[in-house]
């Protein structure tokens, strides 16, 4: 079942990508779906597609992702890691076995043997990432706003359907608003507006300009008129 | 995925007019086909810092917007940054915090489901309809801010009544 609360970042589908409702978009997801790092020595991180009903990523049925025009995709990403206190312990043996501090490249060996007898018995975090596909809209509403969570997104999206994502920041977003002519020329022109400071409700000041010293920022100052 | 938007600070200027939307002529917004929202402030607001030297101001619980110090950052020509709204469409009620600078809606409370609603998959579909239903009342609030301050004249009217409402708050 679909989340009832979370935080979410909108995206601009820049590109094209096959009908969601159609066989090459869901062979698409096919071919990049996730791939069990379960039992592997190596791979710490796998990221991939699943869908909601089958979180293994083996299959893809249009079923469990169309909701009345919102496609609900899901990632799923899972990362092995070594526990460090553990590592740390069995340095700390092997120095005391050596009768001395093991060197950096003793430490490196060390740490790759350790690695790959214990990664396969460790088990992997496992984080499912939803996000929702509005193809009317080109836009897709992603339910994780770290930057780790948007860059593996976007990498596994464009991966997937050569087709990138720009952030419905204010900018994008105002573009996408559809404001006419005349607002769109001004959109261009905008700058921030630097509001007065103002000690009292009697006094009257001039917002001193908002700028920084390695992008100056343009202001429109406002004097109040009380 | 680029985050540096040169026109951020438009997403600070739109909550900042928001609030003096809310106070001066009462919350509610008709974004068009017949709909209204009404919008209020909850118990979370953060005002961005003027400059590099200055700290980003959060307040929380309460009634933060009705503050003495909430007050006291408006009258220094302060912006809000994020801040939680409470957004009502008919029996509706969205809780959200936009974040101005990228306009990513965080901690976003649906209205409670539909007790009708006989399966989960009646009530995924209700959900997802409702976060894009709130994606997109942002967007009209978002768009109705626009339409006032990409106005040629807004510094001399909107903007001035703006200027007038902070200094005084």
């Amino acid at each position: 079942m679909f989340r009832r609360s979370g935080s979410f970042a909108c995206v601009f589908v820049e590109g094209s990508t096959p009908d969601p409702c159609g066989q090459d978009f869901l062979s698409a997801l096919a071919e990049h779906r996730f791939r069990t790092i379960e039992d592997a020595a190596s791979e710490q991180t796998s990221i991939g597609w699943v869908t909601a009903g089958d979180p293994s990523g083996n299959t893809f049925d249009l079923e469990d992702m169309d909701q009345d025009g919102a496609i609900w995709l899901r990632m799923r990403v899972d990362k092995k890691s070594a526990p460090t206190k553990w590592l740390q312990i069995h340095r700390e043996a092997a120095e005391k076995s050596a009768g001395r501090r093991l060197n950096a490249k003793e430490r490196k060996e060390l740490k790759e043997d350790l690695l790959s007898k214990l990664m396969p018995r460790v088990l992997p975090t496992i984080r499912l990432i939803d996000a929702l596909y509005l193809p009317k809209d080109g836009m897709i509403l992603l339910f994780g706003t770290s930057s780790s969570v948007r860059e593996a997104f976007l990498s596994l999206f464009y991966k997937t359907f050569s087709a990138t994502l720009a952030p419905a920041d204010p900018y994008r977003l105002a573009v996408s608003l559809n404001l006419g002519k005349e607002q769109a020329d001004q959109l261009s022109r905008v700058t921030q507006v630097s509001w007065p400071r103002s000690n009292s409700a009697a006094s009257t000041t001039v917002g001193a300009p908002s700028t920084t010293e390695d992008e100056p920022t343009p202001t429109e100052d406002l004097e109040v008129s009380a | 995925m680029s985050r540096s938007d040169p026109l951020a600070f438009l997403g600070e200027e739109f909550l900042t007019w928001l609030w003096f939307r809310i106070e001066t002529d009462g919350g509610e917004f008709d974004i068009g086909r017949q709909r209204e929202l009404a919008v209020s402030f909850d118990d979370f607001i953060a005002f961005a810092p003027r400059d590099d030297d200055e700290t980003e101001h959060i307040l929380r619980k309460g009634t933060p917007s009705r503050s003495v110090e909430a007050s006291a950052a408006l009258r220094n020509g302060r912006r809000l940054t994020r801040a939680r709204l409470i957004i009502a469409h008919g029996d509706a009620v969205y809780g959200v915090i936009i974040d101005g600078p990228t306009m990513d809606l965080l901690s976003v409370k649906l209205p409670d489901d539909d007790p009708e609603a006989a399966s989960a998959e009646e009530r995924s579909a209700e959900r997802i309809a409702g976060f894009t239903s709130l994606r997109e009342y942002v967007a009209r609030l978002y768009e109705l801010f626009l339409r006032e301050r990409l106005k040629p004249d807004y510094l001399d009217a909107g903007g001035a009544e703006q200027a007038t409402w902070m200094a005084t708050h």
